[in-house]
């Protein structure tokens, strides 16, 4: 997404990424991010949670007039109400990367 | 007035052993190179907005991403994109991503696209206008760049001719 973020706003659009892991501006340089402690695939909230995610999304826009440098990062108070093993944010079936990459990511646990 | 704000860590909500193994490619100190960045030209409440994730989100009506190739190359996520209509009814939806749940998504659209509160807020001036369209492309590139051609280009092309000012992104 940031990589998109770039090109969209070289393209001549402000761009705001509403991120649940901001950390990925250190790798590719995002022009504004707006940090979520959400799980992933709910940036925005709970479902059916309308006045919650307005108000994330009120506050992701924002940045667009805050921000004055490129590679902000606006850090969101949100708490999501569930503990993360609890969210279920994970695919049903392990991704094809993961798969291939299982002995690596043991490894890397160990370090 | 200013508020000390904490900062979120983006590493909570994945298992330890897939934290540690993200964390192997991310740098730990802020970029260092250019950042590509445009200031809004206007207020926000004159501005047209859309918004674009990365979900795997199509119309029933359009082919699906493509998750088969995918799960016979993992290296490899489809490089294309789908238009979403800013009035896009939740039952006219699908998800195909195979790095998270899609089932939030197919229950409430706004948790990842937040199409009925752009118009929402077009309507109560918070924004100037929701733009027609809002997109989805496919966040799974690991190290491939042909997305940014075949999708993120076109993308840009239609939100020039829906004179859009700014853009809300979403990462699945």
């Amino acid at each position: 997404m940031g990589l998109a973020a770039r090109q969209l706003e070289a393209s001549g659009f402000a761009t705001v990424v509403l991120t649940p892991t901001w950390e990925f501006h250190r790798l590719v340089g995002i022009p504004r991010s707006a940090a979520i402690a959400y799980p992933y695939g709910r940036p925005l909230g709970q479902v059916g949670d309308r006045e919650g995610q307005r108000k994330v999304l009120r506050a992701a826009l924002d940045l667009l007039e805050t921000a004055t440098a490129a590679g902000s990062v606006s850090h969101l108070p949100e708490e999501w109400p569930e503990a993360p093993r609890d969210t279920h944010w994970h695919p049903p079936e392990m991704s094809p990367i993961i798969e291939a990459h299982l002995e690596d990511i043991k490894k890397a646990a160990r370090r | 007035m200013p508020h000390e704000q904490s900062m979120v860590d983006g590493y909570r909500f994945l298992p330890p052993g897939l934290a540690a193994w993200i964390k192997t490619f991310i740098p730990e100190e802020d970029f260092k190179g250019e950042i590509p960045f445009q200031p809004l030209t206007k207020p926000l409440g004159n501005c047209t907005v859309a918004a674009v994730t990365s979900a795997g989100i199509s119309l029933c009506s359009d082919p699906p991403f493509d998750m088969d190739r995918e799960k016979r190359e993992p290296t490899w996520g489809d490089p294309t994109y789908r238009k979403i209509p800013e009035t896009t009814a939740q039952d006219a939806i699908q998800v195909n991503h195979l790095h998270i749940n899609p089932r939030y998504i197919l229950e409430d659209i706004n948790v990842m696209l937040p199409i009925s509160h752009l118009r929402d807020f077009a309507g109560e001036g918070v924004i100037g206008k929701s733009a027609p369209t809002a997109y989805s492309f496919y966040g799974f590139q690991w190290e491939r760049t042909d997305f940014l051609k075949e999708a993120i280009a076109p993308i840009a092309e239609q939100m020039r001719s829906e004179a859009v000012d700014a853009v809300i992104m979403t990462p699945a």
